[in-house]
């Protein structure tokens, strides 16, 4: 037998003996099914029920129409009368996220910056805390700070037994407290108000803002700090000058990353925000399983809900981009 | 003028002692170098001047004045990190006005200076450069410009040139001394390269475990070392033990003569540059024999390794200072003149506490 028969005697042999597909074709294949069949099914889904039509007293129907985008933007008895009753949600919605996550960055700023001037082991150790605390789901949390702001049982009956309501009513703060919806004629109150939905929507993502902010904030050079000091800058001016422009990128995509997680925040403004200022989230909800039972409706809000988060991540990801080129 | 003044200073962390009680005069527009090697305690000593480390006992003065409670920000001493430091969220100029912008000097001021100490550092046409554009020796500089920019009364660097590579090291040495003499301020630098130090320095301390060991200007400490340390540590030196006796030193079966005296039986320890050794030189006495093992031409000088009775020693001789050369296995008289041999006594205590001045 000649060569060139020996050798394609022995492709052919190579060719039979090889399987059809790949292992590393099946892997692949099965991955592109899984991540279809977990996120991309259900978005669609949700997407395609946005179009659907609800039947008055029954269930909804599939169909392909605008009315529920229509309704959303412009009421439902549009052209005859305009509401803009839920974009006025989607504004809250930004609104509790946007200063909620700004707070909880503010404040994580210097104890995360205090946290990484302490001992390795100590360090570890609030980690560990800080860490653990994330597991605590956000009922439990919204329950926890329901008890504490409570009229009868939290904070407005320990002012009251304490006699510091008595005091502010004296030296005339309180009407200043009545004025921003923080007091009822008898005593402080904070059941419903702004400041309890967004201080335990601050308290709920506070744990990753830390977490998000520690590792450019451990790695940051301390000697840049040092040498401002020995150029004559006070305390304030090294985190004013130094500390918040070298961090202000992180600073900026950890504030970016918790509002996109607080626009989704449903219990803490269930119980706490007034229910003229009900958030997107809770519309949902009140659409999908609570009173209304209007599927399709409460689809074409998560699916605004969604652009609108995703708008947001983009625009910060542009911004970012800009700032690093400029950098 | 006595400058900076360091009264019994020293720094503990819990029970571990950074530096023991130092204390050192430094001279007004001079150079000091704080040497030594990692660890002994140089850059913990150049942070207590700085205000960034508390000592832990013992006071500051500066031109007679009490500083040792006196924060950082206050003490208005220039300081080069190791790393530079430099604020990469800032441009070149915006560094240098750094300092003048904290201290409430105008903008259009603060740039003048700034862009004329730029010009001073050779920087000038790199202003408007972002940090990260610009090379090690540049960013050195840009480190020196920005500390100088406040007009400090001392000027502090920390180990330089670490990061630069070693052209551009010595290059930068001999740069940032003749800046350190056309202004004429106080400076301290810390390194632990005894080549930098003796480039630079008017004065050197040679520290060690915390302690200060020797203080003088770099011949002094080349040349009349105070201890086996400094001795090791400042150039090279061929060690051998021996017992002290009348006039000289016994190594073994050999009797050599030496300048230092010492207690006759009491144990010490010899020391001898290798360039300060001689191969059949024509001089009595302080001989021994030797066999040459190896030989390094490292091109401006040649290295002839010995097996002698005292122990392996290196002798060193310049280009063109011995037209007769040696091969492996020759058998040369080796000559230690006695002025050149430095003796220590063994278990010499530490000399922590030695004025500059």
């Amino acid at each position: 037998m000649s060569l060139v028969q020996d050798i394609g005697l022995s492709r052919t042999k190579d060719a039979a003996r090889k399987p059809m597909i790949s292992r590393g074709t099946l892997l692949r294949w099965g991955l592109a099914l899984m991540t279809l069949g977990l996120c991309v099914v259900p978005f669609v889904l949700v997407f395609a029920i946005s179009f659907g039509r609800k039947i008055e007293g029954a269930a909804w129907v599939w169909d392909f129409t605008f009315e529920n985008y229509q309704r959303f933007f412009v009421g439902a008895m549009w052209p005859n009368d305009v509401t803009f009753l839920y974009l006025q949600q989607l504004g809250y919605s930004f609104w509790y996220a946007v200063i909620a996550s700004c707070i909880a960055v503010l404040t994580a700023l210097p104890f995360t910056l205090l946290l990484t001037r302490l001992t390795r082991r100590a360090q570890a150790m609030w980690l560990v805390f800080i860490l653990s605390s994330l597991s605590l789901s956000e009922v439990f949390i919204v329950m926890g700070w329901d008890i504490l702001l409570s009229n009868n049982s939290g904070l407005p009956a320990l002012f009251k037994s304490t006699g510091l309501t008595q005091w502010l009513k004296d030296v005339g703060w309180f009407q200043t407290l009545r004025d921003w919806g923080l007091a009822n004629p008898r005593n402080v109150k904070f059941k419903t108000s702004d400041f309890a939905t967004i201080l335990t929507m601050s308290y709920l993502v506070w744990p990753y803002a830390v977490i998000l902010l520690y590792p450019p904030l451990s790695r940051l050079d301390p000697s840049l700090r040092e040498a401002a000091r020995t150029m004559g800058a006070s305390n304030w001016q090294v985190i004013r000058t130094v500390v918040l422009p070298s961090v202000r990128l992180p600073l900026f995509g950890t504030t970016l990353l918790l509002f996109v997680f607080l626009l989704g925040t449903y219990v803490a403004v269930t119980v706490f925000a007034d229910p003229s200022k009900h958030t997107t989230a809770v519309a949902i909800y009140s659409n999908v399983r609570g009173a209304n039972l209007n599927a399709p409706f409460g689809a074409t809000q998560a699916v605004i809900l969604l652009v609108s988060a995703s708008f947001c991540l983009v625009l910060g990801h542009k911004l970012n981009q800009w700032a690093e080129k400029r950098a | 003028m006595s400058g900076l003044v360091l009264e019994g200073v020293s720094k503990s962390y819990g029970s571990v002692r950074a530096v023991y009680p130092t204390d050192l005069t430094l001279a007004d527009g001079q150079l000091t170098a704080l040497l030594g090697p990692s660890g002994c305690g140089k850059t913990t000593l150049l942070r207590m001047i700085a205000g960034l480390e508390d000592p832990s006992s013992g006071a500051l003065t500066l031109r007679g004045r009490d500083i040792t409670e006196l924060p950082a920000h206050k003490r208005k001493f220039g300081m080069v990190f190791q790393s530079f430091a430099l604020f990469p969220h800032l441009t070149v100029l915006g560094n240098v006005t750094y300092s003048l912008t904290i201290s409430g000097v105008g903008r259009t001021e603060a740039e003048t200076k700034a862009r004329s100490l730029l010009d001073l550092v050779q920087l000038g046409a790199f202003a408007g450069r972002r940090i990260g554009e610009l090379s090690g020796g540049q960013r050195q500089r840009v480190a020196i410009a920005r500390a100088l920019a406040q007009e400090p009364e001392v000027f502090l660097l920390d180990e330089p040139m670490s990061a630069l590579d070693a052209k551009l090291r010595e290059d930068m040495q001999v740069e940032l001394r003749l800046l350190q003499q056309r202004l004429g301020i106080t400076t301290i630098v810390v390194t632990h390269d005894q080549r930098e130090a003796m480039t630079m320095a008017d004065r050197i301390v040679v520290m060690s475990a915390g302690r200060v060991e020797q203080v003088g200007t770099p011949q002094e400490i080349y040349h009349q070392p105070a201890n086996a340390f400094v001795a090791g540590f400042i150039g090279k030196a061929n060690f051998f033990d021996a017992v002290a006796g009348p006039g000289g030193v016994r190594a073994g079966d050999v009797m050599l003569e030496t300048k230092a005296e010492f207690h006759p039986g009491s144990a010490v320890q010899v020391a001898i540059r290798p360039e300060r050794a001689a191969l059949d030189h024509a001089a009595e006495g302080n001989t021994v024999s030797s066999k040459v093992t190896f030989v390094r031409d490292l091109g401006p000088v040649r290295e002839y390794h010995l097996d002698t009775p005292v122990g392996v020693m290196v002798v060193e001789y310049a280009m063109g200072e011995n037209s007769r050369t040696y091969k492996v296995g020759d058998t040369p008289k080796l000559w230690l003149p006695p002025d050149a041999l430095l003796v220590f006594a063994v278990d010499q205590p530490h000399q922590s506490l030695v004025a500059a001045q």
